[in-house]
């Protein structure tokens, strides 16, 4: 499903992401973690296609990321969702409408768009405040339109970074809940975090970054 | 799918326009008095056009005859004349008629021609041109054949005078070009600015689109409608008040001393719908370079 072969990062000087080799299997569930600026956030953008890596290759269900078009890349995003560490939830629309973007987009059904939106809003626990404005939201609430964004067009790959950061022990649970609910339906996952609490008694995989190097995997 | 992103694409123009109601209200109404010029240009260059059509058919020949000729030559003359291709004698102008003419037209200094002892002007056929095009018509040439008719004095005809009036109009019309040139470009460089700003405005939700896998078109396509209503809303008010302006001014026929009544005639179909386009295609222009602006960078 993902692969990356000797791929690097560098902003200027400075080396994000250095000599990495990845291969994440269809519909698992897998952990990033590692210090501040270890280069999680890095990883993931380049999974997702939004930043060219320096060097390397990296493969999205057999594509090639260097080579796709600007077209197929655009298919390939509305497969993936993405739970930004900023959120970026647009102020000026709703939390219901900051949801439903990720399905206008496709030109779905706007019955369809309202049932799926509705659904991605409840399985997060924001039913009640679908009509209000993301500032008008707890940083855990914004945290969570985010995720029902991510989640609302069923994606084969979830990519989240630092998705529970904000949250409760309580909610959070129910966020890994949801997660783990996504992945039995066979999505991929990524999660970002240096939450120990959120690894903890897990079997998953465990993807350990240091100074934008993979220093070992579990 | 077509016809639902339609919907979405005009919603977010009209959110957008709305978002940015008082740049919008600049914008159009900058492109209205854009066009308004331009189209008075248009509504002047058609009805010097048509002043110049009627003129031309109505071009005029005056035969002046030599003084004692008999009855019989006089009725030779113009039964000639009559003859000549599309013309028509209009009067007859005998040595008297055409003194009182000068005197008249002298007003209040017809007392310089007191020492005449003498008329010494002479008579007169008026001959006018009519329905044809002036261009076909060689003047010059039919002087010389009408100056050889016995008893004909001299030919006169008003086509130096219809040169310079072409020539004005000549001028006009590069005068217009250019200006219209530059008109449009003030109307191209007002929407591809208003809708950078909208979409300056709107770079939040550009990036987030394109991170949930919009395509290029769907996001561009809400700014290029955009553009399409500035440009059409100006087109329309600028076509309006020409309409209203052209009320005003045809209610008189306009008068101009010794010339025919001017009758101003409004601009037919083709040409309204042409403003109304214009300024359409220079919204879609105008966003078309605004977007590819903003998505190269
Ligand atoms: N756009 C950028 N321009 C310059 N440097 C960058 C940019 N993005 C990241 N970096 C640098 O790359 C390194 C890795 O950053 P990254 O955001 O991936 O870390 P992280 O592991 O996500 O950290 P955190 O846990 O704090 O989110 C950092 O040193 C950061 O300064
Ligand atoms: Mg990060």
């Amino acid at each position: 499903m993902i692969q990356l072969f000797r791929v690097s990062k560098s902003f200027g000087t400075s080396k994000a992401l250095q000599d990495i080799n990845l291969r994440i299997r269809k519909g698992e569930f897998v952990f990033v973690t590692g210090p501040s600026g270890a280069g999680k956030t890095t990883l993931l953008r380049l999974i997702f296609g939004t930043e060219p890596p320096t060097e390397g290759q990296i493969l999205i269900r057999g594509i090639n990321l260097n080579r796709i078009r600007r077209t197929s890349l655009d298919l390939l995003r509305r497969r993936m969702g993405f739970v930004f560490q900023d959120f970026k939830l647009l102020s000026r629309k709703t939390v219901f409408q900051n949801v439903a973007i990720a399905l206008e987009v496709t030109g779905e059904r706007p019955a369809i768009v309202r049932k799926k939106t509705h659904q991605a809003l409840k399985a997060v626990g924001l039913s009640k405040k679908e009509e209000l404005f993301p500032l008008q939201l707890s940083g855990g609430e914004q945290q969570r339109v985010a995720i029902a964004r991510a989640v609302v067009n069923d994606p084969l790959i979830l990519i989240a970074d630092e998705p529970t950061g904000n949250l409760d022990p309580d909610i959070t649970r129910d966020i890994m809940i949801l997660f783990r609910s996504i992945n039995l339906r066979g999505t991929t996952v990524i999660i970002a975090t240096h939450s120990q609490e959120l690894m903890k008694d897990t079997e998953q995989r465990i993807i350990l970054l240091k100074e934008g190097r993979m220093l070992r995997e579990r | 799918m077509g016809l639902r992103n339609w919907a979405y694409y005009s919603k977010h123009a009209f959110i957008n326009i709305f978002g940015n109601r008082l740049v919008h209200a600049i914008s159009i109404g900058t492109i209205a008095s854009s066009l308004i010029l331009f189209g008075s240009f248009i509504l002047l260059f058609y009805n010097l056009n048509h002043w110049m059509l009627e003129w031309g058919q109505s071009l005029s020949m005056s035969v002046y005859l030599q003084d004692e000729i008999d009855q019989k030559t006089k009725a030779r003359i113009e039964s000639l004349l009559k003859n000549l291709p599309s013309a028509e004698l209009k009067e007859y102008i005998s040595k008297d008629r055409a003194m009182e003419d000068l005197i008249d037209g002298l007003g209040v200094h017809s007392g310089l021609l007191e020492g005449l002892k003498e008329n010494p002007l002479p008579a007169s056929f008026e001959i006018i041109f009519k329905d044809v095009n002036i261009r076909q018509l060689d003047p010059q040439g039919m002087k010389e054949e009408i100056e050889k008719i016995e008893g004909v004095q001299e030919v006169q005809y008003s086509e130096e005078w219809l040169d310079r009036l072409e020539g004005l109009v000549y001028v006009l019309k590069v005068a217009g070009f250019i200006i219209a040139g530059f008109l449009c470009l003030a109307v191209l460089f007002i929407t591809t600015n208003t809708i950078k700003l909208t979409i300056y405005s709107r770079r939040d939700e550009v990036e987030i689109l394109k991170l949930v896998g919009a395509t290029d078109w769907f996001v561009k396509m809400p700014f290029l409608i955009e553009g399409a209503i500035q440009g059409l809303v100006g087109g329309v008010i600028a076509l309006s008040t020409i309409s209203l302006l052209f009320l005003l001014f045809s209610m008189d026929k306009v008068h101009i001393i010794g010339l025919p009544v001017l009758e101003i005639v409004f601009l037919p179909m083709a040409h309204l719908a042409f403003i109304i386009l214009l300024g359409l295609i220079l919204g879609l222009i105008g966003s078309f370079i605004a977007v590819g602006r903003f998505f190269d960078a």
